[in-house]
């Protein structure tokens, strides 16, 4: 049997986030970040295979500060992304003149809240089957 | 805000009052123009836009008194100081009635002058700070539904989240009498969440951004989108929705938009439709305009709300009838109608029902065939 993927949940939301990670926890190794700067260390201290993201943490948009730094980021930008958001339009409404889903990272994709369990666990495999194929995955 | 250069206007037809006046504020730091008439002086003040202006209350020409006015129409933030020859109460206190801040009996003193000039500027700062306060509650309470239902719509994302968990965990261990509790639940919820997002997506309309994406709209797409949409709620009620489009009535919009504008006016003309009444929306090419009309034979808007309806959170009386909601709809509507460079009309009969107009520029190039709703699409005479 090969080794459990490992997701990281990054949501102020602790119930919404128990929520998901009931759903996750059956097929992945999940850990949680409740707030932008813990996710941070934790995406530069550990290695994940898939990000859940919500983009509407605190007052504003700090989850999308937390995307702009993945994206910068050599080795994190080519990891798989799945953003939650309360509601798709507030992407727009945040990114005035662009397409509804921006692109944070080369691998992505959305999601809005609240999040069908199917749904979620077929995106959330999707998105780590995409990673693979971009390029194998690296020898440890 | 002290150190700031300021400008003061002096309005006087003698020129010796000018002079000396001019002379008192040299030095000062302030910007000083004057004129002696109040013609020129109001040219002055609408390009030049002073922060406190002396008004001579007679001049030839026209009066102190008409300048007071015409100044407070141009700029209500602005301080005016009359000078008055003959200082008597009366002549004082109508120049206050017409907005004067206080003033100044001539002859003066070059302090007494000097000393209304700082008045005149403190209170200019005062009532531009009040201008700002007051812009800013109002921008406040125009984001006041998106904030609240953003708040609103986190917890019950939460809990819509968290029953999907538990329904999916107790499958199979519990009966189902109690899985159909669950799902009817979950409904319920997901049905609060769907009316919130409505909210959110119609106040997160980025006004200058849904212009850009504007393209022609046969309005009959809109109409039967919004007539289907309502069709739940009137078929509840017994309410018959007729239509009658002209196919031809296209306009230049946001498709999405304008299906919410005319939504929330049917469903409005539906929630205050008596048991088996009946709707009838109509859209036709007037002239420049498409005109679209919504009259409900229902229980009528009294007189003295007509003028409030399109203002957020404002409910008629009519609501103690059993009908419900946040007062948004009507509000969200004029806003969409004015981004589209409409506007939007009421009139009522109380006790014999209400009809709404929105009027819209009409758009003129031929009608793009494909991605366009085709015309024939048009529901003419549906009825639930």
């Amino acid at each position: 049997m090969t080794e459990r993927k490992k997701v990281l949940i990054v949501d102020d939301d602790p119930d919404f986030v128990a929520g998901i990670r009931a759903i996750l926890d059956r097929e992945y190794d999940t850990t949680v970040a409740y707030n932008p700067r813990d996710g941070w260390d934790a995406l530069k201290s550990g290695r994940y295979d898939l990000l859940c993201l919500d983009i509407m943490m605190g007052r504003g948009a700090e989850g999308v500060m937390l995307a702009r730094k993945i994206r910068r980021d050599r080795e994190l930008r080519e990891m798989p992304v799945l953003i939650i958001t309360g509601l798709r339009e507030q992407i727009a409404f945040l990114f005035p003149g662009q397409a509804v889903h921006p692109g944070f990272v080369p691998v992505d994709e959305l999601v809005e809240k609240p999040v069908e369990p199917d749904l979620l666990l077929q995106k959330a495999a999707a998105l780590i089957a995409a990673r693979e194929a971009r390029q194998p995955a690296r020898v440890p | 805000m002290n150190a700031e250069r300021r400008r003061i206007l002096l309005v006087d037809d003698e020129a010796v009052v000018l002079d000396s006046c001019l002379a008192i504020l040299e030095g000062s730091g302030h910007e000083v123009a004057f004129a002696s008439s109040g013609e020129t002086g109001l040219d002055m003040a609408r390009g030049w836009q002073p922060d406190l202006v002396f008004v001579d209350l007679k001049m030839p020409g026209i009066s102190g008194l008409e300048v007071l006015d015409a100044l407070r129409e141009l700029d209500p933030t602005s301080v005016s100081i009359v000078f008055t020859g003959f200082a008597t109460i009366a002549s004082a206190v109508e120049a206050m009635q017409h907005g004067a801040y206080d003033f100044l009996a001539k002859p003066f003193t070059p302090d007494e002058f000097r000393s209304m000039v700082r008045r005149g500027l403190t209170q200019r700062e005062l009532l531009v700070e009040r201008a700002a306060l007051l812009r800013e509650r109002e921008t406040l309470r125009e984001n006041f539904a998106a904030i609240v239902s953003h708040e609103l719509r986190s917890p019950l994302a939460a809990v819509q989240q968290n029953l999907f968990v538990v329904m999916a965990e107790l499958d199979g261990s519990i009966g189902d009498a109690q899985q159909e509790r669950l799902r009817r639940m979950s409904a319920r919820i997901g049905d609060l969440l769907v009316l919130v997002n409505r909210w959110l997506r119609s106040f997160s309309i980025d006004i200058s951004h849904m212009r850009e994406g504007f393209r022609p709209v046969a309005i009959s797409g809109p109409i039967s989108a919004a007539i289907e949409s309502a069709q739940a709620e009137a078929v509840r009620k017994a309410v018959a929705i007729a239509g009658d489009v002209d196919p031809g009535a296209v306009v230049a919009g946001d498709e999405g938009a304008l299906t919410e504008a005319v939504l929330n006016v049917i469903g409005n003309a539906v929630k205050y439709s008596r048991e088996g009444g009946r709707v009838v929306v109509s859209a036709m090419r007037r002239d420049g305009t498409v005109e679209i009309s919504v009259a409900d034979s229902g229980v009528g808007i009294p007189t003295a709300d007509l003028p409030w309806i399109f203002d957020a959170f404002y409910r008629g009386q009519a609501g103690a009838s059993g009908a419900s909601g946040a007062g948004i709809g009507l509000a969200l509507t004029r806003r969409i109608v004015e981004a589209h460079g409409g506007h939007i009309t009421a009139s009522s009969d109380p006790g014999q029902g209400s009809v709404f107009v929105i009027e819209l520029p009409a758009f003129d190039a031929p009608v793009p065939g494909p991605g366009a709703a085709p015309p024939e699409q048009v529901s003419k005479g549906a009825s639930g």
